[in-house]
């Protein structure tokens, strides 16, 4: 009897939690989309919450795609492809050692692969993102580096490379400008991001000439007794 | 003041009985209390209109205002008996549905912020933004993202005179965002001075990233 209640407990709860996650999302699509595409997204949303996946980004998605005037079936596709890149994303984020990953770092996480980046490479990224950097941040501009046209594996490098050189996170947001920039100069994309990963293995803006990156040892003053 | 007397002699005084049908051995009590009551000064007291005044303001001095009265009567203990007869698991159902609409209510995205509403170099966790669209002979701009839920009328663009040159400025929280520009409400057109992203539709979506510092095309 008390293990009947309990089971009825957990799936009262349950059941409960999920309707009022999917009142939420109902009531956000209402209006913005077509009733098939709210219903497609709802079934998706409760299998992404099921999973312990984030939704917010799966609705946005539904709704930019209604706003553009995409075709229902193409909607529904792109939300269901984004669920899949999102639970990618949180198994490649939890290798790198993030038990609770946050919403933002898992939808960075969804937009490097979606750019091209491996699994392996977006738990490289995260585990490169030791404060003050944000492994969202971080994900995110190696997505959009990559999304500029620069390789996947030369984009993971310049974004280790800027890190370890003591780069700050602003530092690094400036980067697919910066390939943008070189880019509108007449450099391809690789060319132009090599030639940030050299500058990126100088000192960064406002540090002294002795200045060492953080976790690195300072070399010995052979002057000092 | 009667407490004292005989039954029978409360009953003369009530006027129940006369003296003489008294007993004999109570009848001095009985002309005693008689005597005394019939002492008593029963002329009409008129009170000074004064006195009236002077009482009801003293009434109003002491009296309590609505919200000492209020107070009063929620600080003051009472007694309540309740009797609940539950099964347990509805309990922790109750319990499990509260805890359940709390984390949803804590769980909500915060609102957007208002465009052109904050302060001049925006708030602590926003940046001013500025976004420019060159699109000579256009009737409307917009611009649309993921800081307005894709809403194309929630940030219109002004034009600057007659070059063709449409602009606005948004506060926009810190972090990564996806926009385009909507021209005459209908046609999509990424930033051309931003980089662009796959926006799973066959389009692009253009980035901006904001930190404290300001905005990074």
């Amino acid at each position: 009897m008390r293990i009947i209640g309990l089971v009825l407990t957990l799936v009262l709860g349950s059941t409960l939690t999920g309707a009022l996650a999917a009142q939420d999302v109902r009531a956000r699509l209402d209006g913005r989309v077509s009733p098939e595409v709210q219903q497609a997204v709802q079934r998706i949303v409760a299998d992404a919450a099921a999973q312990g996946l984030p939704v917010d980004p799966l609705v946005q998605k539904a709704i930019e795609g209604a706003a553009k005037g995409v075709p229902g079936d193409r909607v529904i596709a792109a939300v269901r492809a984004l669920a899949g890149r999102l639970g990618q994303s949180v198994t490649a984020v939890r290798e790198a050692g993030v038990a609770a990953p946050e919403v933002d770092v898992v939808e960075g996480g969804a937009d490097a692969l979606n750019a091209g980046f491996s699994g392996r490479q977006v738990s490289d990224l995260v585990r490169v993102s030791q404060p003050p950097h944000n492994p969202a941040l971080t994900l995110q501009v190696a997505a959009t580096l990559a999304a500029l046209g620069v390789p996947p594996k030369q984009a993971l490098g310049l974004v280790e490379g800027s890190i370890s050189a003591g780069r700050s996170p602003s530092d690094l947001l400036g980067l697919p400008g910066q390939v943008q920039a070189g880019v509108a100069q007449g450099a391809s994309p690789a060319q132009a991001a090599a030639g940030l990963a050299r500058a990126a293995g100088g000192l960064p803006p406002g540090r002294n000439p002795d200045w060492v990156p953080p976790g690195q040892r300072k070399p010995k003053n052979p002057h000092k007794p | 003041m009667t407490q004292g007397y005989h039954p029978l002699v409360k009953r003369l005084l009530d006027g129940e009985l006369s003296l003489a049908e008294l007993p004999s051995e109570l009848r001095a009590e009985g002309a005693e209390a008689l005597r005394l009551v019939g002492a008593a000064d029963r002329s009409p007291v008129t009170l000074s209109s004064a006195l009236d005044e002077r009482v009801m303001g003293t009434v109003r001095r002491h009296a309590a205002s609505p919200g000492q009265r209020a107070w009063r009567w929620l600080n003051t203990p009472r007694n309540i008996e309740l009797r609940l007869r539950v099964r347990p698991w509805t309990v922790w159902a109750g319990a499990l549905a509260a805890a359940a609409a709390l984390a949803l209510l804590v769980g909500r995205p915060a609102p957007e912020p208002v465009p052109g509403a904050q302060a001049r170099g925006g708030t602590r966790d926003s940046v001013l933004v500025r976004f420019v669209l060159y699109a000579p002979g256009a009737r409307r701009v917009a611009v649309a993202g993921t800081f307005n839920q894709w809403d194309r009328a929630a940030a219109p663009l002004m034009p600057a005179g007659t070059s063709g040159v449409w602009t606005t400025t948004l506060a926009l929280p810190v972090g990564q965002h996806q926009y385009a520009f909507v021209v005459d409400g209908a046609r999509w057109v990424v930033d051309p001075g931003a980089p662009a992203v796959d926006d799973g539709f066959g389009r692009r979506n253009s980035v901006v990233a904001v930190t404290t510092q300001g905005a990074h095309l």
